[in-house]
């Protein structure tokens, strides 16, 4: 049986990063906004400081089945539940340059975005006002024009200071890291301790999670959020041009169908294709064939080293301390590869848990594990590439024959890595280890490749014939349908997303709310 | 994490509930002494610190509230079969090579054995397991997730982290190490 709910100004599915502040913009303008999350409720005080129970934020929905030669980790890169995958993101929240936006145009390579730096600039410097951001952009010295950050930079602890002389010798620059994490008390929320749980949700809300920033202020104007709500369709009219509401299942399995005059898919780069595909024979808003096309993933190379010097891994945040962006720009003048990529250093660490030290030296084992977890403690130092993924169509995410509960098809994700993708990360991983020898370590090794950040297969372009939506997240087929989300990424650059996905949908909500009344009719 | 006693439940953590012997839910007796001795010879203090007793609560928690690092490695739950088809591939395995059970190996011995499985495919290691047939994981990424698993318990808790000399500042401290609501 199908029950019908009210109606409702604009429905948005997905909690997390893009779902949270889309909501608050739109709901602080007077519209009535209800989001759909797939996952169940989860408080700040359910945030237990443990990389165990830190797991349980993790995907949790119908199995995404993955394939290819670099699987693009579904459930590592996604968070289910209240916030999303940003309750639980590291917050490393640099820009992206100006190339970025003009690989086609620059090298004749992947896509230009229809936008440039200079469009979403604005958003971002209104973002990091609002969030607030800790770093230095003098010390960046890559960063393109923007704002001061609001927030002085996060403190150097001795991991980042024994690893920063390694790039010293060589020549490299190191800045502080950019973390919309508060160096001190800033828009309500606390400074952080330093204590690197960040990946178990930091409860404080010294981090800026959507639990911490923009979903109180939509709950504030009384959003609804519906929990354990998967969205299994978007329904159209007639004629297909117009959405017109959602329909979900509830926990109970029931199938409920909200109506709304707008629609905005929020549900990350995975899901939303899904979505799009499920919704109609050959897909929704998918004239271009594109839906689900261009997935990418940042290769993660990690390094890892011990040294003499006391490092205190366990302070700090967990995305790191400090920046290096020197084989960022020009992305044709690689070592190996193409494209661009950055340092994250001094990661706070764990003993266990994937990116524990731990599991960064998986062939020991027995008398010579203990003796390296006992020194590790102490000396362990890490730092990771966040290395670009040029986009490629057969990377894409399709439906699968296999299908949920409800009959509705698995999500398949297809992802291997462009050859010079790869080999870009190669490079990152051999300048690594140089850096850690430099740096004095006594051991050094690298990790595997790791996925990091999905994006992609939503990709945002001038014409329908070239992408699925126009640099507003606005669906070419269908004027009431959005997207919002790194899914919208025509092309990856080597920085992390989330700022930019923040800097895209402010810039969306105001789209919207100007064009209010031409969008929807 | 909820184990249950008698007719009641009790919040234990896994150490606790091997001291109190709390009965199993999803292993045989067989199935924890072959679990325990190979995940102890991997990671020394994995059994003691409940290793087993950890599994077993987890094999049986709803997927969404798993702790088990097995969700993020592309394995669809539910996770039993995973443990006790290696399990049985590692009986196998050993009774070829050295004509004795498991734990009847010297240290001598259950470190070689270790570090062939920890890079390939040890003699007889099957690929299926009979009645029920079930896939049988590689021994590398059994290897690998077992060796997590003991990480887990033995290093990543509050008392580990004491034992360590590093501090925990927790935000919110588990009320038992690893314990669970559900
Ligand atoms: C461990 C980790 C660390 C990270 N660190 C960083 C970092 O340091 N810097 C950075 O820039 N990025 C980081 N990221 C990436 C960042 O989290 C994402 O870029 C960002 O959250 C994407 O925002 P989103 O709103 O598109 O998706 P999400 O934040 O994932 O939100 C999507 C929501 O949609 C829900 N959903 C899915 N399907 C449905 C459905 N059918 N119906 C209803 N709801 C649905 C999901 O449950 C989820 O809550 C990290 C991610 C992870 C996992
Ligand atoms: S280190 Fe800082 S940001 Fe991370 S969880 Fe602790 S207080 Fe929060």
């Amino acid at each position: 049986m199908t029950n019908h709910i009210d109606k409702t100004d604009v429905i948005i599915v997905g909690s997390g990063a893009a779902g949270s502040l889309m909501a608050a913009k739109l709901s602080e303008a007077g519209k009535k906004v209800t989001i759909l999350e797939a996952g169940p409720e989860r408080r700040l005080e359910d945030l237990t400081s443990s990389q165990i129970h830190a797991r349980r934020l993790k995907w949790g929905g119908d199995p995404v089945e993955e394939n290819g030669k670099q699987p693009i980790g579904n459930v590592f890169n996604s968070g289910y539940g209240t916030g999303g995958s940003a309750l639980h993101h590291y917050a490393v929240w640099p820009r992206l340059h100006g190339e970025d936006f003009k690989v086609k145009s620059l090298y004749n390579r992947a896509f230009d975005w229809p936008i440039d730096y200079d469009d979403i600039r604005p958003y971002y410097d209104r973002i990091q006002q609002e969030v607030g951001i800790s770093g230095d952009h003098t010390a960046e010295i890559w960063r393109p024009e923007g704002d001061a950050y609001p927030l002085p930079p996060v403190p150097a602890f001795q991991q980042s200071e024994v690893i920063a002389r390694g790039f010293a010798k060589l020549g490299k620059q190191t800045s502080p890291l950019p973390l919309a994490v508060n160096s001190r008390d800033y828009q309500g929320r606390p400074a952080c301790l330093w204590d690197g749980w960040c990946d178990a949700g930091c409860p404080t809300r010294a981090l800026a999670s959507p639990l911490a920033h923009y979903l109180p202020k939509a709950i504030k104007q009384d959003v609804n959020i519906i929990h354990n709500a998967a969205a299994a369709r978007i329904l159209t009219d007639k004629s297909g041009k117009k959405a017109i509401g959602v329909k979900y299942h509830d926990k109970d399995g029931a199938e409920i169908i909200l109506m709304a005059d707008m629609v905005v898919l929020a549900a990350y780069a995975i899901q939303n294709p899904r979505l799009l595909l499920n919704s109609a024979d050959g897909g929704l808003a998918n004239r271009s064939g594109l839906v689900g096309a261009y997935i990418m993933s940042h290769a993660a190379a990690l390094v890892y080293g011990l040294f003499d010097q006391e490092t205190a891994p366990y302070m700090g945040a967990t995305g790191g301390q400090m920046l290096n962006q020197d084989s960022y720009d020009h992305k044709d003048q690689r070592t190996q590869g193409f494209g661009s990529f950055q340092w994250m250093i001094a990661q706070a660490v764990k003993p266990n848990d994937l990116l524990g030290y731990g599991g960064s030296n998986p062939g020991l084992y027995g008398a010579k594990l203990t003796e390296f977890m006992a020194r590790a403690a102490h000396h362990f130092g890490t730092m990771t590439a966040c290395v670009e993924d040029l986009p490629l169509p057969e990377n894409r995410v399709s439906l699968s024959s296999n299908k949920d509960r409800f009959g509705i098809p698995l999500a398949h994700a297809h992802h291997t890595s462009h050859a010079d993708s790869y080999a870009l990360w190669r490079g990152a991983k051999q300048e690594g280890i140089e850096i850690f020898k430099a740096a004095g370590a006594t051991e050094f090794w690298n990790g595997p490749l790791g996925p990091m950040h999905i994006m992609g297969g939503t990709i945002m372009g001038d014409t329908a014939e070239n992408s699925v939506t126009n640099s507003y997240g606005q669906c070419h087929d269908i004027d009431n349908l959005f997207i919002a989300g790194p899914g919208l990424f025509p092309t990856s650059g080597g920085v992390n997303p989330t700022f930019t996905v923040h800097a895209l949908t402010l810039r969306s909500s105001e789209y919207i709310l100007n064009n209010w009344s031409g969008v929807i009719s | 994490m909820a184990f249950l006693l008698g007719d009641g439940v009790i919040n234990l953590t896994p150490a606790e509930a091997k001291t109190r012997k709390i009965p199993f839910r999803s292993l045989d007796q067989k199935q924890v002494s072959t679990l325990d001795f190979l995940s102890d010879a991997i990671v020394p203090g994995a059994k003691s610190a409940g290793l087993s007793h950890f599994i077993d609560h987890q094999l049986s928690a709803p997927h969404e509230d798993n702790l088990l690092i097995l969700r993020y490695l592309r394995i669809n739950p539910p996770f039993k079969d995973f443990y006790t088809s290696a399990l049985k591939a590692f009986e196998i395995s050993v009774r070829l090579k050295y004509n004795k059970p498991p734990l009847d190996l010297s240290e001598a011995e259950i470190s070689e054995f270790i570090s062939i499985m920890r890079q390939k495919k040890p003699i007889g290691w099957p690929e299926f397991i009979e009645e029920p047939k079930q896939e049988v994981p590689p021994a590398p990424f059994f290897y690998f997730v077992l060796r997590s698993d003991a990480i887990d318990v033995t290093y990543g808790t509050v008392n580990s982290f004491d034992n360590m000399d590093i501090p925990y500042m927790a935000h919110i401290e588990p009320a038992h190490p690893w314990e669970s609501p559900s």
